[in-house]
């Protein structure tokens, strides 16, 4: 957030400017736009009225009247709350945007990230999974438990990830956001696996 | 995405999958992984003891197109090499037969790695085996 308002020239610390009443450029930082600080253990339902709040303060409707630098703000910041929220409310992309906050590359990672024993089980997984797939009416009638198995694995996961995330919060150690990271991966695999699953049901 | 004629063709028709007997002291296993894609890729070689070159490869790849024709390339021109040939393999070789887009190099690190650590795995057996005799005084200096 700039220092100085861009229309009046007094210091601004919110988004709107305290004497001309003008709109702010929004902070890009998802967490820093809500006025929340980075976490990973998030109240959803504050995060919703907040979104709800922000919404109606910010819709480019109101600005229609302003300056057109004004009018251009209220774009952008409605276009940045649309993906602060899209990104904050579902707890797995909240997740990855502040691992990329931390300086942790998702994407820059290989095998040497990954347990070995991770891969050996995901490994095997897959290959039942494609034996069912591709075996008799027999082998297919119980692809149908085997989702259930993957989603009960990716469950597992998400509750594991929710105490990860409590655990950050208590002390912000970096520790924990590698076990976030850690999570992040295997329950990538084990959505593979439920959606491998349903790939075979739509070629049947 | 559109994929190349080349990764069509290995992606319909993958050479040489299967798997190899993992605890036979003549194949190297690799099993390695990209766990932003989850993808899971397995390559195995047989290497001839005496001549020290690869006359099988096999893989197994969970993944996208083109981390499945990356692997099925790997087998391709693994055989007939020798181990150390085969380490002079690289990922850019792959991307340049494959035609892979700048989104897919990271399916060719994956066949990389696999070789890699397959050699790596043959080796370590290797040595484990073969020089137990020379082993054994080295090992009472240290």
């Amino acid at each position: 957030m700039s220092q100085t308002c861009w229309n009046c020239g007094i210091a601004v610390s919110a988004r709107f400017c305290e004497q001309c009443k003008a709109l702010q450029p929004p902070a890009h930082d998802f967490f820093e736009f809500f006025g929340l600080s980075r976490q990973l253990a998030l109240d959803v339902k504050d995060l919703e009225k907040r979104f709800y709040g922000l919404s109606r303060q910010l819709h480019p409707d109101l600005f229609s009247r302003k300056p057109a630098r004004e009018q251009e703000y209220a774009l952008e910041a409605s276009a940045v709350l649309n993906d602060a929220y899209r990104t904050l409310k579902d707890p797995v992309s909240r997740a990855l945007y502040v691992l990329k906050q931390e300086g942790f590359d998702i994407a820059e990672q290989g095998t040497k990230d990954v347990p070995p024993e991770l891969l050996e089980e995901v490994f095997e997984l897959n290959m039942a999974l494609e034996e069912l797939r591709e075996g008799d009416a027999d082998a297919r009638a119980q692809l149908q438990p085997a989702r259930l198995r993957f989603e009960r694995m990716r469950d597992e996961i998400d509750a594991a990830m929710q105490l990860s995330f409590a655990a950050w919060h208590a002390g912000n150690e970096r520790a924990k956001l590698d076990d976030v990271r850690g999570q992040l991966n295997r329950r990538k695999y084990i959505t593979n696996l439920i959606a491998r699953t349903d790939e075979a049901h739509v070629s049947d | 995405m559109a994929y190349s004629d080349k990764v069509l063709d290995h992606y319909n028709n993958p050479r040489n999958v299967g798997s190899l007997d993992k605890s036979s002291a003549s194949v190297g296993t690799g099993m390695v992984g990209a766990p932003e894609c989850g993808d899971v890729m397995k390559l195995q070689i047989r290497v001839n003891d005496v001549s020290g070159i690869i006359e099988e490869a096999k893989f197994k790849t969970f993944g996208c197109g083109s981390a499945i024709a990356s692997s099925s390339l790997a087998t391709e021109w693994l055989k007939g090499k020798t181990v150390d040939e085969a380490l002079e393999i690289k990922n850019t070789d792959i991307v340049n037969e494959l035609s892979l887009p700048p989104v897919k190099i990271h399916c060719s690190v994956l066949a990389e790695d696999a070789i890699k650590a397959a050699i790596g795995d043959y080796r370590a057996k290797q040595s484990k085996q073969a020089p137990a005799a020379a082993q054994t005084p080295a090992q009472a200096v240290a």
